[in-house]
């Protein structure tokens, strides 16, 4: 390169930088590209292998599942399975493709890719094999033709369809093309794709940013008008909410998701700015170690749970939250709402009476996420709140992996643990599993509680196929929770977004996980 | 010359022998599981299990390290239990990025540290000198976190001069890998749009990362012109008639230069460490944030391998400054 050509070129490169920011609004030709921002990287892409807000999101653009969640409350619609039935037994489960479904390389979505997925996801046992590994064993899913495929369990379990929008379907052909020794693809589907979704891969680099383009002739078709079709979707990795929301001010990005309550009430007051503030599904929880020290002891669990104040926990969230009225989420079939405990000194004095430390006179230690605000604040309502009991609350934050490891015994778990349980599904199943002794020692279980009613109760109900003794198994299960108290029941928090004025099509649905939005029907309205 | 080299290889071949050791160990003794977490919260104990055996972590802790240290010897760092990639991969990938930055803030650090340390010594006591050493004072007492936060804000939110973060434009297609590093590239490529958007990017991070090396070169330069002024031989030429220009050009700052090159050897490795708080808030996509996200996840493998490599980079900088000082002092090669 020759001296005058590099003052040309730099001349050039300050120009490009300064007249034409590339870091603006960005398009192709004459479509948009929606960039989203959250705080999560994707590191493992492959659906059968990992499942968390971000990577699901990404996994929900590439690929398609037999049905799908929608609206609120949530219910399961047709997608890939255009209808569905179950045998008299409750074992049998047949889907009926629609005919026009084929993943990106052109190869038709078949009953056999199904099958191929549903044992890859069983094979692998990682990820989501957890949903399904104890009632459909591997060889039991079978193409019975092109459009047909059956999943026989190996017991009545109404819960299965719940769990199908999480699963799924992968090209077999690539999968196996792709194959290092028996790896069944898992290396090449880290990074790279192999299903039929709204938008294939542009650019990949899970730690910071992952560029989709659409689909254009994609088999479902768009829900926009053509015109308005977006020309791919960006998915930005910011660690930071103070980074992510200037990022939204400067229009570097156009949706961002996990900003803090005040970044929201800020942002909410800018003009040409949307804030999508929808009730969320995920309740936090207190957990409370219900078989080491001195929470072991019902009448203490019941001593904090009537002291805490529950009022607080709406003022942290700025009013975007609601008091939990039972132990299940919101979205959880079999629900009932119960008289939960609410602040009432003279009860929680009463309940304290009868332990082993009636005037108090204990410290008791909470321990939430490091770096986490909300669950500081709701730390030190609990300290004031428990002060007239006489009893001492000891903050502790840790990291998350830390906290989930000492949660792992009742040992090594604290008195008080503060976490947020994302139901991933409608069913009951799961979340009344929560409370059984074969959760002990899982995050969902850090309360380690051990009780046989409940765990016969769990048992029974989830292989009930009467609907009214469900439901009557499932309240049951839910009293009894509420009678043990292992958790103190708080509150759940809106799901809130922030995005740009134009940002058009954003559908909430409840069962999305923490940051996650359907970035499918997003679109940029024109000006 | 040849027995004090093999010494101080020795020691850097001891200390990295220490330092795998310790990060193994301190990756061990914390109460998170790396198989539970990367299998998912709602994993079943069976898939713990087999994520735990897929990654050896079902072995005793000693046969673990001696697999480790074997692999190290083999070039290895082990497989991120997050992603299931090779840690040495990743590295190649990110420690590009990182390295682009520090040469950029190490230049930009020298351009703006030696000539304003220069002109503090020639002009001491003046509010010249004041000014340049408050400077100097603030790029090491400030913290690098809230300067980036600032600078974002201001720069990149209110006056939107700059971007907020990245390495490029995200729906710009990164030039052809030459080097690994996007700026240079671009600029072998020729490709002048993606060199102006990558400087664009690179100015933020490039300029806090290198604030306390600057006032290091600074403050070290202004120190050692101070003294080389006050020397002899700068009287002698002064009373010679040499002119002051070259006096401070020429004689002085090649004596004063020695202890700042030193120094800013010293710092590179210092330097590559300090990415970690400002990648993560420019989302720059280097070694830095790849190490936090891996912490935050507890991909130990990841974590270790970061450290290992800045610790090496740290250590073979270290050793090229004692083997330069051993050359030009002989005195020293017997400490």
């Amino acid at each position: 390169m020759d001296r005058r050509s590099f003052l040309l070129g730099a001349g050039a490169a300050v120009a490009a930088s300064s007249l034409d920011p590339a870091y603006g609004f960005e398009r192709e030709g004459n479509r948009r590209i929606l960039v989203f921002s959250g705080n999560q990287p994707v590191p493992i892409l492959d659906p059968h292998q990992r499942y968390d807000w971000s990577t699901r999101m990404m996994q929900r653009c590439l690929y398609d599942a037999l049905v799908r969640y929608d609206g609120t409350p949530p219910r399961v619609v047709p997608w890939l399975a255009e209808r569905w039935e179950t045998s008299a037994d409750g074992k049998a489960w047949t889907f009926h493709l629609v005919g026009n479904a084929k993943f990106h390389n052109g190869d038709p979505l078949d009953a056999e890719a199904v099958r191929f997925s549903f044992e890859r996801g069983l094979r692998l046992n990682k990820g989501i094999s957890w949903m399904l590994s104890k009632h459909l064993k591997p060889g039991n899913t079978v193409a019975l033709d092109a459009r047909t495929v059956r999943f026989t369990l190996e017991q009545p379990y109404p819960d299965f369809l719940s769990f199908m929008p999480l699963w799924f379907i992968t090209n077999p052909k690539q999968v196996m093309a792709n194959q290092e020794g028996d790896d069944d693809g898992q290396k090449w589907l880290t990074t790279a794709e192999a299903g039929s979704g709204p938008f294939r891969i542009r650019r990949w680099d899970g730690q910071s940013v992952m560029s989709l383009e659409a689909v254009p002739d994609y088999w479902k078709g768009w829900p926009m008008a053509e015109a308005d079709r977006p020309a791919g979707v960006i998915y930005r990795v910011m660690r930071e909410s103070s980074p992510r929301k200037a990022a939204l001010q400067r229009g570097e990005v156009d949706v961002a998701a996990g900003l803090t309550p005040d970044d929201i009430d800020q942002l909410g007051r800018m003009p040409g700015m949307t804030i999508a503030d929808v009730p969320g599904a995920a309740p936090f929880a207190i957990m409370l170690n219900t078989q080491k020290g001195p929470t072991a002891d019902v009448n203490l669990r019941k001593a904090i749970a009537y002291a805490f104040d529950y009022d607080a926990l709406i003022t942290i969230h700025k009013g975007a939250a609601r008091l939990m009225d039972g132990p299940f989420p919101v979205v959880t079939e079999g629900r009932i709402t119960l008289d939960m405990p609410r602040r009432n000194l003279e009860l929680a004095k009463g309940y304290l009476a009868k332990t082993a430390t009636p005037e108090g006179g204990i410290e008791l230690e909470f321990l939430h996420i490091a770096g986490h605000e909300v669950q500081r604040q709701i730390g030190l309502v609990l300290l004031a709140a428990l002060q007239p009991l006489g009893i001492k609350v000891n903050l502790v934050a840790q990291p998350w992996p830390t906290l989930v490891g000492r949660g792992a015994s009742p040992e090594t778990a604290a008195a008080m643990t503060a976490v947020y349980v994302t139901p991933v599904t409608t069913s009951p199943d799961t979340v009344a599993s929560q409370y059984a002794s074969s959760a002990a020692g899982q995050f969902r279980g850090i309360h380690h509680l051990r009780d046989a009613e409940i765990d016969r109760t769990v048992a029974e109900a989830a292989v009930e196929l009467d609907e009214a003794k469900r439901a009557d198994l499932y309240a049951r299960i839910q009293c009894r929770v509420v009678e043990l108290q292992p958790v103190i029941f708080c509150m759940t928090a809106n799901q809130q977004w922030a995005m740009r004025g134009y940002v058009k099509g954003f559908q909430s649905q409840p069962l999305n996980l923490t940051g996650e939005v359907d970035l499918f029907p997003l679109y940029a309205a024109r000006a | 010359m040849l027995r004090y080299l093999a010494r101080r290889i020795a020691y850097v071949a001891l200390m990295l022998a220490g330092l795998v050791l310790i990060t193994f160990v301190i990756s061990n003794v914390t109460p998170a599981d790396p198989a539970a977490l990367a299998a998912g919260p709602d994993a079943t104990p069976e898939m713990v299990a087999t994520m735990r055996r897929e990654y050896g972590l079902d072995r005793p802790l000693p046969e673990q390290f001696l697999r480790y240290v074997g692999d190290l010897l083999q070039g290895r760092l082990g497989r991120s239990i997050q992603s299931g990639n090779e840690v040495m991969d990743d590295l190649s990938r990110y420690v590009p990025a990182s390295l682009q930055l520090v040469l950029l803030a190490m230049g930009f650090a020298c351009a703006v540290g030696v000539p304003l340390g220069i002109l503090s010594a020639v002009r001491r006591h003046s509010l010249l000198d004041h000014g340049i050493r408050v400077l100097a004072v603030s790029g090491v007492a400030l913290p690098a976190f809230w300067i980036a936060l600032l600078l974002q804000l201001v720069l990149a939110v209110w006056m939107g001069w700059l971007p907020t973060g990245g390495q490029l434009s995200i729906a710009a297609d990164p030039p052809p890998v030459i080097t690994g590093m996007v700026l240079f590239d671009a600029l072998l490529a020729g490709q002048w749009a993606i060199v102006g958007d990558a400087a664009a990017h690179s100015v933020l991070p490039a300029f806090v990362l290198s604030l306390p090396c600057l006032a290091s070169v600074l403050r070290v330069n202004r120190a050692e012109m101070i003294e080389v002024l006050g020397s002899d031989h700068i009287t002698a030429a002064r009373a010679h008639g040499v002119v002051p220009r070259r006096v401070v050009g020429r004689l002085a700052l090649k004596n004063a230069m020695l202890p700042t090159l030193a120094m800013i050897g010293l710092r590179f490795g210092w330097m590559l460490g300090s990415t970690v708080l400002v990648e993560t808030v420019f989302d720059w996509p280097g070694i830095g944030l790849y190490a936090v996200n891996s912490a935050i996840a507890s991909d130990f493998k990841p974590v270790m391998g970061v450290t290992l490599t800045i610790g090496l980079i740290f250590m073979l900088a270290n050793l090229l400054v004692d083997l330069a000082y051993g050359w030009l002092d002989p005195r020293t090669r017997s400490a």
